[in-house]
Formats: C-alpha cells, sequence, structure tokens
C-alpha cells in the first residue's frame, strides 16, 4: 500500500503551538474512509426506512406514547411538588382522552376499533379452538363409565345423620338437642320408604351381583332397599331412632363408585367400636341388617346416567347401650377383601369416626 | 514499629441499588478555596477539580515557604510543633469513604425489586394464618407453610443477588497500596524515620530513587531526580524535578513531588505542602468517591419493568379481592387469593435470571479483554452513544513506530501495523543503504539481552521512545542491528541533548579496504540540514541547492503535518588523510567536522494506530455510536491520529481546513458547514457549558487535544446533558472522576493505574479500542436477549394469573396451587430463560442506532400486550384444556366443576358426588386436586417449550435463525422436562409439594397448543418481515 502524500503549503514548523492541518485531497482518501462510507450507507439502508414509515404513519401516537413515558419518568423522580401533581394529573387526564386530537389512552377511535375488532376475531378464534377441544375431550369420555376410577377408589365412608359434624353432643332429656338428627333422618330416609322403593325398584335375589349386561346405554334397574330393612333403626317404629331413649341410630353408608365390586364375593361388613379409650364403653350394639353387611345384590353400581333409581345400601348402627355423660370416641370400619381402612392421610376412606356423648 | 492496620480505602462502586448517590454538587455556589488550602468538603469537590488544582506553593521562595510552615529547612520542625500539627490536621492518610455496611446492602437485596411483594404476600399469609388458628386450633398449616416458602424465595433470591453483586463489586483496595509506609524525616535537626502517616505540614522529607513520595512536598534541593507522575497525569514518561518553578500550573512545575508518585532515581529533599486528604491524590480521590452513580441504564429499564409487573399484580389483585369480597366470600378467603394473584403475577426468578444472563455475558466479555465489574454495565456499554476515547494507548499502539521515509525526493511509507511485517519501500536505493546505516549506528538503545526467541516487536528495549523505534525498524529491516554496530566500531559518540538536538557518533567502517571514519549524526531536521552542504539522490552526493533545499522543505512539512515527529539523518566519511586510523576523537573539543556533511534523508515516526482501530471506528459509526477523541497530545498529532482511523472521517473538514481551503480567514466560515472539529483544552476552559453544549451537537466528530484530564469530566457532563450514554477510557489518577461520571468508565488494563480500575465499571484488557466495540455489541446483543427472557417469563404469568381468576369468579377447583407456580417460575422456567442470554443477534446488531434512553424500553406496551393477551392467553387456555380433561376423565365434567367450590374445599363433605354419581371423599377430592395442579403446571411447561421456542427470534422465523444454533436452549428444553419428570414421579409422592403422579397420556394433551402458539408466532413474525412499518408491524413487534 502507497499512500501519496502531495505537497501543500504548510506552517514554518510541524511543531508550531499554533496547529494548522491540512486538508486531506480527495486523491488521499484511504481505504478505510471508502469501508466506513460503505457501512454507513448500509446502516441507512437498514435503520431508515423503518422509522420513517413509523414515523409517518404513527406519528401521534408516538408522540403520546412519550407523554406516556415522561409520566413514568416522572414517578421515579424526586419528590413531586404540588404543581408536578397537577401536571402529572393533566397528563394522565389528557392521556385518558385528549379532546384535542380525539384520542383515548393514546388511541383514535379507529384506531380502538381496528384493535377491538382484532382481538374480538383473536379471542373468537381461540374460544372456538377450545370449544372444538373440549368437543373432542368429551367425545373420547363416556357418558356413563368414567375413564379412570383408581382415585375414588378404595371406597370412602360417610353416615347419617350428618349436620356439619361428627359429634354427637345431646341431652336425651332436651328434645331440641337431638330433634335435627331426627328430621335429618327422616329426611334421608324418605328415598327408602318401602312403597317408593316397592314401585321403583326390583327386588333381586340376595347374595349375588345383580350383573346387567347389555348396552351401556339401556337403564339399569336398580335394587331394591327397604326402610323397613333397618328395623329399629327405621324410624318407622321408634320416630325418634333411639335419641329420645339415649340409644341413637347412626346409618352409614359407602361412598358410590361406578363398577365397584367387593372382591371375591363377600359382601363388606361394618363393625365398629370404642377409637381410644375404654372399649367398655360401648357394650351393645346393635347392626341393621343384621349382617351389618352390604348385600352384594347392590353392586355393580352402573352410573347415575343409566342407574337411576340406585339407592345405596345402608347399614344402621344401633348403639344400644354406651357409657353416657362423656365423649366416645367411635370408629366404624368396613372389613372385607380389597378394602382398605388404614389410609393415614385420609380418614373416610374405609372408615368413620365420630364421637358420641350422650347426656342424660 | 507501631504499624496500625490500615483501613481500606476504597472507591466505591456501584452495585445495583446505588441510587440516592445522586449528587449534590451541582446548583451550590462555587468554592474557592483559600490558597493552599484544600477543605475536602464533598459538595464542593466537583468544582474544585473542574477547575485547575489551586496551589502556589510552588511559586514562593524557599524562605517564604519556612514562614509560611513555621519550619525551617535545616532543622525541620520540633517534635512538638509536629505532634501539634498532627493533633490539628489529623494523619497524613486518606479517609476512607463512608462504605455502606454489608448488612444494609444485603437488606436493600431483601426489600428491593419484587421482595416486597412476596414479602406482603408471606405477612398475609401469616395473617391469614393466625386468624385461622384462632378461630380453629386444627386448622391445616398450608398458609404458614406458603408464607415461609415466599420468605424463603425472597430470601434466597436476596442471598443470591447480594452474592453476585458482592462477587462483582470488587472492592480494591488499591489506595492503600500507594500510601508509603516510612518517610525520612528531619525533625529536631535530626534526620528520623517515621511511619508516612505521621507527616505534618512544614516537615522536611528526603527521598531517594524507588520511594514512594509521602506527601505532596515542594522541592528545595534536588540531585538528578525523577518521578513517574503517570498515576496522577497519565504521562507515562518520567519527569525530571527541579527545585526551579518552571510552570504555573502546579502540575506542571518541576518543583512539586506528589503524594503516592513513585521516584524513579535521584535524591531529593522537600518540604511537605499537603498532607492525606489535602493532596492532589486525595482530593480526587475523594471526588471520586463523590461523584454521584447514575443509575445504570438497564436499572432503569428493570425498575421500570418492576414498576410494570408490580402494578399489574397490585392491582388485579386488590381488583379481585374487592370482586371476591362483594361475591361473598370470606374475608380469610379473599386474602389467600390476593397472595394467589401477587405470586402468579411476580416473575420471581426474573431478576436472578437476568443476574445471570448478566454475568455469562460479562464471562464472554472477559474473553474478549473486556472485564467488566459492575455487571450492569455489560449492558450499558450497549446503549452507548457516545466514547470518549484516550488516544494514545487505546487508539494507537503505544509506541514510537517509523511511519514514513524521504530519501530520494520521495516518500515512503513504512509498515506501521503491529508486527512491521509488509515493509514495501524500495530498498534498492543507494541512498537507502546509507540511511539504513545511519539509524542502525547514530542509536543508542539496545536489546535487553537473552530476547533471541522473542519477535522484534515485542523485545524489551532499553532507550527512548525514538530510538527503540529506529532499533526495531532498522533490526526487522537489516537484521542483526547489534552485530552491525559490533562491525562497525564507534569509536567517539555525543549524545542528544536539547541545546545541541543532534547525536552523532563516529565508526570505523565493516569494509576492510575502507580506512576511512563515518561519522553519522541525527536530530532535528532544520539543525541537521543547516550542517549539510550535499544531498545524496539515488546513492550519488550532489550539491544541495535551492531546490532540493525547497523538496526537503514541502516534506518536512508534509510529515510535521501527519504530526509525526521527524528527524534528519546525514553522514560524514572523515577523509583518511586527515583522520587516521589512530586519530583521537574528542567530543569536548570536536576535533572533527560538524558541518558541510551530506544529507540523507528523513524518517517520520508516530504512534501508530493500532491495526484493528479503524475496522473499530467505522463499526462504531454504522452503530451509530459518536466515537470523540480526548488527549493531552498536541493537536496536529491529534488529528492526523483521528484522521487515520476515522474519527475525522476523509471527506470533512474542519473549520479551519474550510478556511484554508476557500482562502479565507478562519471567522468568515460558516461553521455549520464543518463536521469535525479540534478543540484544545485551553479553549474548551474558555467555554460556557452552553457553548459546549452547542459544540457536541453541531459538530458529529470532535476532537479534544492539550486536555488535561480534569476537563474529561466537563466532556463527559457535556455529553451526558444531551442525553447521550457516555462510555469513557481513562487511564490515570485524574481520570477517576470523570470514569465514575461516565455511564460506563473504562479503565486501561495494561496502562491503567488502579485508581482508574477502582473507579471504571469495565477494564479492557489490552487497552485495545476495538475490543471496545465487542463490548457494545456483547452490550446490545444482551439487550435484545433479555426482551426475549423477560417475554418468555412473562408469558406464563397469564396462564398462572387465570386459575385464580375464574376459580374466583366460576369457583372451579383451584386449578393450580401457589406452591406449584414457585416450582415454574424457580424451577422449570429457569434454565431456559437463561440460555435465551445465548442466542445469536438477528440481524446486524451493529447497524442500528444505538437505543433511546426514554423510547426504546426494555419493557414495551407491545411486548407486555402480546406476552400477556397473546401467547399468555393461549397458554392459560391450553393449560385449562389439560385440566379439564384430568378432571372429566376422573369423573367431574367441567359442567359439575362451575360453582363447586365451597363443597369441594369442605372437609366435612366426604361423599361429594361426580358427574357419574360417584362420590367422592375429601381427601380424595384433594388429591385429585393436586393432580389438576399438576396437570395444568405439566400443560404450561409443555406450551413454554413452544415459547421459548418462539422467543428466540422477534423477528426472523425461527429457520432462518437455526433451530439448533443455541444448544443451550435445548439444554433448557430437556431441563424443563426432566425437573417436571422428577417433580411428577419422583417427588409425586410428599404431599406437601402438591404434586401427583401423572398419567403419561396428559403430558400431550397440550402439544397441540404448544404447536398452536409455534405457528401463530411464526405468522405474527410472518407479516411482521412482509410488511414492515404496517400497522402489524407496530403493534406486535417487540
Amino acid at each position: 500500500m502507497r499512500r501519496q502524500l502531495r505537497s501543500r503549503r504548510a506552517p514554518a514548523s510541524p511543531y508550531g503551538y499554533r496547529y494548522r492541518l491540512d486538508d486531506q485531497d480527495e486523491a488521499n482518501q484511504n481505504y478505510l474512509a471508502d469501508e466506513e462510507e460503505e457501512a454507513e450507507e448500509e446502516a441507512r439502508v437498514m435503520v431508515v426506512p423503518d422509522l420513517e414509515e413509523e414515523e409517518e404513519e404513527e406519528g401521534q401516537e408516538e408522540e403520546e406514547e412519550e407523554i406516556e413515558e415522561e409520566k413514568e419518568e416522572e414517578e421515579g423522580q424526586g419528590p413531586p411538588t404540588g404543581n408536578a401533581w397537577w401536571q402529572k394529573l393533566q397528563t394522565v387526564s389528557e392521556y385518558l382522552w385528549d379532546p384535542e386530537k380525539r384520542m383515548s389512552l393514546a388511541r383514535t377511535g379507529q384506531s380502538w376499533s381496528l384493535i377491538l375488532v382484532i382481538y374480538f376475531f383473536f379471542y373468537a378464534s381461540l374460544a372456538a379452538v377450545i370449544t372444538l377441544c373440549m368437543y373432542t375431550l368429551f367425545l373420547t369420555i363416556s357418558p356413563y363409565m368414567p375413564t379412570f376410577t383408581e382415585r375414588v377408589k378404595p371406597p370412602g365412608v360417610m353416615i347419617r345423620p350428618f349436620a356439619h359434624s361428627l359429634n354427637f353432643n345431646f341431652n336425651v332429656s332436651e328434645p331440641d338437642t337431638w330433634q335435627h338428627y331426627v328430621i335429618s333422618l327422616n329426611g334421608f330416609l324418605q328415598g327408602y320408604n318401602d312403597s317408593l322403593q316397592e314401585e321403583m325398584n326390583v327386588d333381586c335375589p340376595p347374595g349375588q351381583y345383580f350383573i346387567q349386561d347389555g348396552d351401556e346405554d339401556e337403564d339399569k334397574k336398580a335394587c331394591q332397599f327397604k326402610r323397613s330393612f333397618l328395623k329399629n333403626c327405621s324410624g318407622l317404629e321408634d320416630p325418634t331412632f333411639g335419641y329420645s331413649t339415649g340409644q341413637p341410630c347412626i346409618l352409614l353408608k359407602m361412598n358410590r363408585i361406578v363398577g365397584f365390586r367387593p372382591e371375591l364375593g363377600d359382601p363388606v361388613k361394618v363393625s365398629c367400636k370404642v377409637q381410644r379409650g375404654d372399649e367398655n364403653d360401648i357394650r351393645s350394639i346393635n347392626y341393621y341388617p343384621e349382617s351389618a353387611s352390604f348385600d352384594l345384590r347392590y353392586y355393580p353400581y352402573y352410573g347415575k346416567l343409566t342407574h337411576v333409581n340406585y339407592t345405596s345400601p345402608l347399614v344402621a348402627m344401633h348403639f344400644t347401650d354406651v357409657v353416657k355423660n362423656q365423649a366416645v370416641p367411635v370408629q366404624c370400619q368396613l372389613k372385607g377383601k380389597g378394602i382398605i381402612n388404614d389410609v393415614i392421610n385420609d380418614r373416610f376412606v374405609g372408615r368413620v369416626i365420630f364421637t358420641l356423648n350422650i347426656e342424660t | 514499629m507501631v504499624k496500625k492496620t490500615l483501613e481500606i480505602y476504597s472507591v466505591e462502586l456501584s452495585g445495583t441499588k446505588d441510587i440516592d448517590q445522586t449528587d449534590k454538587g451541582d446548583g451550590k455556589e462555587k468554592y474557592r478555596g483559600l490558597k493552599n488550602c484544600f477543605e475536602p468538603k464533598k459538595n464542593h469537590q466537583k468544582e474544585e477539580l473542574k477547575k485547575e488544582l489551586d496551589l502556589d506553593d510552588h511559586k514562593l521562595s524557599i524562605k517564604e515557604l519556612e514562614k509560611k510552615y513555621g519550619t525551617n529547612i535545616i532543622t525541620g520542625l520540633s517534635s512538638t510543633q509536629a505532634a501539634e500539627l498532627l493533633a490539628q490536621n489529623g494523619p497524613n492518610a486518606l479517609t476512607p469513604p463512608k462504605e455502606t455496611p454489608e448488612i444494609i446492602k444485603f437488606l436493600k437485596q431483601m426489600v428491593g425489586g419484587f421482595s416486597i411483594l412476596l414479602w406482603i404476600g408471606a405477612i398475609l399469609c401469616w395473617i391469614a394464618y393466625g386468624i385461622q388458628y384462632s378461630m380453629n386450633k386444627s386448622s391445616s398449616l398450608d398458609n404458614a407453610y406458603l408464607g415461609c416458602v415466599l420468605a424463603l424465595v425472597v430470601i434466597l433470591t436476596g442471598i443470591f443477588a447480594y452474592y453476585q453483586e458482592a462477587k462483582s463489586t470488587n472492592i480494591m483496595a488499591t489506595f492503600n497500596k500507594m500510601i508509603p509506609q516510612q518517610a525520612l524525616v528531619i525533625r529536631d535537626s535530626e534526620k528520623k524515620t517515621i511511619p508516612a502517616e505521621q507527616l505534618v505540614v512544614g516537615d522536611i522529607v528526603e527521598i531517594k530513587g524507588g520511594d514512594r513520595i509521602p506527601a505532596d512536598i515542594r522541592l528545595l534541593s534536588v540531585q538528578g531526580c525523577k518521578v513517574d507522575n503517570s498515576s496522577l497525569t497519565g504521562e507515562s514518561e518520567p519527569q525530571a524535578r527541579s527545585s526551579e518553578f518552571t510552570h504555573d500550573n502546579a502540575l506542571e512545575t518541576k518543583n512539586i513531588g506528589f503524594y503516592s508518585t513513585t521516584c524513579l532515581e535521584g535524591t531529593a529533599t522537600g518540604m511537605v505542602i499537603n498532607t492525606g486528604d489535602r493532596t492532589i491524590i486525595g482530593q480526587i480521590a475523594s471526588l471520586a468517591s463523590g461523584v454521584g452513580n447514575e443509575k445504570t441504564p438497564i436499572a432503569i429499564e428493570i425498575e421500570h419493568f418492576v414498576h410494570i409487573v408490580g402494578g399489574v399484580a397490585i392491582s388485579i389483585g386488590i381488583l379481585f379481592f374487592i370482586i371476591a369480597v362483594s361475591l361473598k366470600y370470606h374475608v380469610l378467603d379473599s386474602i389467600i387469593f390476593l397472595i394467589g394473584i401477587i405470586v402468579a403475577n411476580v416473575p420471581e426468578g426474573l431478576l436472578a435470571t437476568v443476574t445471570v444472563t448478566l454475568s455469562l455475558t460479562a464471562k464472554r466479555m472477559a474473553k474478549k479483554n473486556c472485564l467488566v465489574k459492575n455487571l450492569e454495565a455489560v449492558e450499558t456499554l450497549g446503549s452507548t452513544s457516545v466514547i470518549c476515547s484516550d488516544k494514545t494507548g487505546t487508539l494507537t499502539q503505544n509506541r514510537m513506530t517509523v511511519a514514513h521515509l524521504w530519501f530520494d525526493n520521495q516518500i515512503f511509507i513504512a509498515d506501521t501495523s503491529e508486527d512491521h511485517s509488509n515493509q514495501v519501500f524500495d530498498q534498492s536505493s543507494g541512498t537507502w543503504a546509507s540511511l539504513s546505516k545511519i539509524i542502525t549506528l547514530c542509536n543508542r538503545a539496545e536489546f535487553r539481552p537473552g530476547q533471541e526467541s522473542v519477535p522484534i516487536m515485542k523485545r524489551v528495549v532499553v532507550g527512548d521512545a525514538s530510538e527503540t523505534a529506529l532499533l526495531k525498524f532498522s533490526e526487522v529491516i537489516l537484521g542483526d542491528v547489534m552485530e552491525i554496530r559490533k562491525r562497525n566500531h564507534k569509536v567517539a559518540e555525543i549524545p542528544f541533548n536539547s541545546t545541541n538536538k543532534f547525536q552523532l557518533s563516529i565508526h570505523k567502517t565493516d569494509d576492510p579496504n575502507d580506512k576511512r571514519f563515518l561519522l553519522v549524526m541525527k536530530g532535528a531536521p532544520e539543525r541537521i540540514l543547516e550542517k549539510c552542504s550535499t544531498i545524496m539522490v539515488n546513492g550519488q552526493e550532489q550539491p544541495l541547492d535551492k531546490s532540493t533545499a525547497e523538496a526537503f522543505h514541502t516534506a518536512y512539512m508534509e510529515l510535521g503535518g501527519l504530526g509525526e515527529r521527524v528527524l534528519g539523518f546525514c553522514h560524514l566519511y572523515l577523509p583518511a588523510d586527515e583522520f587516521p586510523e589512530s586519530y583521537s576523537f574528542d567530543v569536548d573539543t570536536m576535533n572533527f567536522p560538524t558541518s558541510n556533511l551530506c544529507f540523507v534523508g528523513l524518517l517520520s515516526m508516530i504512534d501508530p494506530p493500532r491495526s484493528t482501530v479503524p475496522d473499530a471506528v467505522t463499526k462504531c459509526r454504522s452503530a451509530g455510536i459518536k466515537v470523540i477523541m480526548v488527549t493531552g497530545d498536541h493537536p496536529i498529532t491529534a488529528k492526523a491520529i483521528a484522521k487515520s482511523v476515522g474519527i475525522i472521517s476523509a471527506n470533512s473538514e474542519t473549520v479551519e481546513d474550510i478556511a484554508k481551503r476557500l482562502h479565507i480567514a478562519v471567522e468568515q466560515v460558516n461553521k455549520r458547514d464543518a463536521k469535525a472539529v479540534v478543540v484544545t483544552g485551553t479553549e474548551l476552559k474558555d467555554m460556557s457549558p452552553e457553548q459546549l453544549d452547542e459544540l457536541l451537537t453541531n459538530y458529529s466528530e470532535i476532537v479534544f487535544a492539550r486536555t488535561s484530564p480534569q476537563q474529561k469530566l466537563i466532556i463527559v457532563e457535556g455529553c451526558q446533558r444531551q442525553n447521550a450514554v457516555v462510555a469513557v477510557t481513562g487511564d490515570g489518577v485524574n481520570d477517576s472522576p470523570a470514569l465514575k461520571k461516565a455511564d460506563i468508565g473504562i479503565a486501561m488494563g495494561i496502562a491503567g493505574s488502579d485508581a482508574a480500575k477502582n473507579a471504571a465499571d469495565m477494564v479492557l484488557l489490552d487497552d485495545n479500542f476495538a475490543s471496545i466495540v465487542t463490548g457494545v455489541e456483547e452490550g446490545r446483543l444482551i439487550f435484545d436477549n433479555l426482551k426475549k427472557t423477560i417475554a418468555y417469563t412473562l408469558t406464563k404469568n397469564i396462564a398462572e394469573l387465570c386459575p385464580f381468576l375464574i376459580y374466583i369468579i366460576v369457583g372451579l377447583p383451584l386449578p393450580i396451587g401457589t406452591i406449584t407456580i414457585l416450582f415454574i417460575d424457580l424451577g422449570t422456567d429457569i434454565i431456559p430463560s437463561i440460555a435465551l442470554a445465548y442466542e445469536k443477534a438477528e440481524s446486524d446488531i451493529m447497524n442500528r442506532k444505538p437505543r433511546h434512553k426514554k423510547k426504546d424500553r426494555l419493557v414495551n406496551q407491545q411486548l407486555a400486550i402480546y406476552s400477556y393477551l397473546h401467547i399468555g392467553l393461549m397458554q392459560a387456555v391450553g393449560a385449562f384444556v389439560v385440566y379439564f380433561t384430568v378432571y372429566a376423565q376422573e369423573g367431574f365434567k367441567p359442567s359439575i366443576l362451575a360453582d363447586l367450590r365451597v363443597e369441594w374445599e369442605n372437609g366435612n363433605v366426604n361423599d361429594l358426588e361426580d358427574s357419574y354419581g360417584q362420590q367422592w371423599t375429601w381427601y380424595q377430592r384433594k388429591y385429585l386436586e393436586w393432580t389438576g395442579y399438576t396437570a395444568f403446571f405439566v400443560g404450561i411447561m409443555v406450551q413454554q417449550i413452544a415459547d421459548v421456542l418462539i422467543r428466540k427470534t422477534r423477528r426472523n422465523s425461527i429457520f432462518q435463525q437455526g433451530l439448533f444454533r443455541n444448544k443451550v436452549i435445548w439444554l433448557g428444553i430437556a431441563s424443563q422436562i426432566i425437573i417436571a419428570l422428577i417433580l411428577s414421579y419422583g417427588l409425586g409422592s410428599v404431599t406437601a409439594l402438591n404434586f401427583t403422579m401423572l398419567r403419561p397420556q396428559y403430558w400431550f394433551v397440550a402439544v397441540p397448543y404448544a404447536i398452536l402458539i409455534w405457528v401463530y408466532d411464526e405468522v405474527r413474525k410472518l407479516f411482521i418481515r412482509l410488511y414492515p412499518g404496517s400497522w402489524w408491524d407496530k403493534n406486535m413487534y417487540y
């Protein structure tokens, strides 16, 4: 590389304190300068069009954005004086509605309508997609039979009467303290009235599963479970279910699970005992039906849609001789093959714990 | 010796939270201190330094000094006097600046950013638990746990941020190192060695070569003393000292020695005139720590972002609190909703991610020789719009190099690149043979022995800068110079001195047949020419006539005009008859001719620009960055270098250039015509701030020459008034205020003083300007990539938020738990968001203008809207589909889920019926709910995979960008999946975490949505590319 240097007039001494510099001739432009220019031009090509167009089309919007930014800046800065507050309020109100440019939130009406239309379409199509997905989801899900039942197995247990609490506190001599239990039980047993059961349901043979083959969508028949099965706890002979005598009846039912069958053809049994403390606190319990079990004919359950009149079988516990005037924790467990009744976290799987505190 | 533990002195470096230190110096009355009495009042320091240092002890005579300080130069102070003064003025040591206690820094991390929101959440949790507990002793511990988890998150991220900051805030005890430990002082007429700390004003001290000067001293007697003032003034050459007053300016006069500078050779006696903080260096040091630290642009951006997200979180939280209360929810429940909303809205992991991202870039930059000390400076460099660069060492190679030669009436160009490899000028001429001989022989510089394997240009040379240049130049061209010198034995020599202005030596020649002595001489060209009567052209001696003299002058001016240092060379073969072999030359009597010599040629030297610099400057230009040169050098040299590196472009002119071209007076030129300007320090001194502003706005190419380091601060402030983000390079102690003031201070790693490195945000390890440009590139890239990271992180917030809103309004069982959200934010999402930092630039980021501080925000409206309302909502929809699928397949169809919340959450309802009539216990439902959480989590995770892929680019198609170019992204995606698998299958049995083992098929339910997101974003980018500037582009490009 050879740079041609050309002579020109120059100060008397190149080291003079007054500097005077010669302009460089065009011939003297070095390669660097050329490259630089090219690069600059490229840069212009790259950057400028975007900016210009943007400015043309969005001039107004940008200005507004600036105002917004300024507003934010102000927020970040030092202690605002009263005047600044006023100004800020003004910018905010101007941002919300600018009467001059007829703009709200930095957009003109036209811009707003465009935005709204676009978002409407966007969300509409999103809604369409989700609808489509849910629809296909339902296509894959049978209305008769849940896809999975593991979570709801093994069955849980619940008792009646149930009044927000599992503590049965009542005073025999004060009907007010137990009347609501009676009402609750009565109400619960309405569906088990013999007349109703006989009318709606069939009397199927005991001791075996009541299997109804056939199409899924066929209505299934339900086995009768008559109120009278509960004998002393049916409320038919003693309308107070024993509460008035301090011998309360408590009904126990097993949670329904579609397709659940007690294993090996052994019916699930119920047994209650004192959970903690002296076992002799409960001297006797009568179970109705006397087998203290859920007969196999009530299984399997075919689901709400087809098994319309299904009535859950019940076991009534009649606490005929319980220590009075003290809280007795009672645990009633299901016993049978495939029944789990000792899950620590879930105190309602295969068992139920309640306290009896009968005062006299 | 009593040795106190010296307190560590350090310039406090800005951390993220160094906000409150805005400088208060402005606007206060200008401080006019009493002469020679600097009171380190913080508010006034800046003014003090901006005006030149005010010290006049150098002008006083010794008698006056003695009177002034009540001392005696023979006997020194008495011990009692000294003790009094010590008690009065304090020890001669720099007071360390008040440092923010570590605990405060730590606490600041704990409450900064989103932390405060999370603390509120945690406290609300505990309050809620407290209320629950007071109502029901056996209430679940969930809320207490959640509170603890939130607090833990805040504390951990706080510790992380604190650790990162502490690591990067490299507190160096630099000034401490500069304090001399001992001083030899005359007190009570005795010489004593005392700790330098105990020096007082008026003490008479003795220094010798190798000592550090213990205080500011006025030199009283000097024997060949030279000092290295580079840490103070940046001059790298040793400065001779004398006891005479030589310059008005205290910094330039020779009879002052400055605290902490080193005495290189000789001895001197001096009187202490300033101690401790009142020394020049003490003032600069306290000034450097006093200059306010501006918030870095990225800190501003992140604060802006925190405001946006925090605002959204709080307003949605409060809105839904009100809605929940008016929907007759329990207040306690409403508080818990509020917590959920806050947690869902706050990207807990983001600030940590940003820190990691920045430190990754910092590491990458360190590899490219930019050592970043303050993490946030990484991005600052990217938004830089003005670079004020030093010349020497930064733009240039910092070594004199032969640039041009003139012989045979022609100018030749020498290769000035770093390795000199390519010397192409014509070496066949006889003149060159003679010239090269003079260059070789008339030179006292020598290579240090034992460097044979070292490349020539890197060898260490003993000798001054010009001689070194000549030595290396000849070594490259001729080969072994030392050997040539040996063959041409030197018989006499007159070294260069400033009165002669030439250097001369006489040699025997290496031609055995030629018994003549060769006299060679070099020196200032005009002096050399005076001594010549002939000139060599094409190897032939010719009489020196007018036209050749004219040619010489032209060439001399030409080279001088390039800012080069020109040397003339001549020789004479002494006639053998007059000077026989045995002739004894005497340099004192000059018994040999020194006139009527033969002029051979000129050689000009310059400190040449680094070869990478012109490209770098070009890049800066195309990147819209203005490069301003600030140098202490001569304007001509400065301009020449500016031109050769492109800071002044080839076709732009200064006012003076125009005047010369048009042959008019400078005053007549229309200033608007000139693009470039060269301003000297003296001119700058007389300028008002307004004039400076005008200068900075009107000229695009500016060179400041002959400036003192203090003036850098003024220039930096001037640029900052133009709303520019200013990067400043510097190496001297005096540069440290400017380095601190600048948005990003860049210290030189090789030449820089520790004080400069301390004050800077970044250290250039190779002192090379080009490294700054790579830094800028990285900085811009990280800004883009942070945008991507934030967009990625914000997206899922909507997917996390919607469940809560729908839970409140529609009453579904809660789709996702607060703890699960934390697992997304701090678990699966972390690595992918960091991986985005490895993304390559989409287009040439160096062809863009620097971002506008106030307009180009990190998080803008488009980014927030697109992330929240487009992709975020799609994600929410996708995740809900997974959730509904799980519930429906387990028995709860969406229709039954609505309004189920109260019964669902009632622990006493243990026979809740589902759509099939099955009855569920409370715990079975809870387990199903957790399965729902896991499903929702997996749904979000799967879609976040698509999200991280679409965030790779903002404009280009992913396929243009290359799906597999950024491997770290895939690592991130793998980590996402693995973490999710571990959470679901590994920790699915840990009830406190609320994860369950999810059926494998549910992992794929959200995949179509992930694909949908990808397709949607590709379409968005396609339209942006197809219709630039359109409505779509404006609203959809973030």
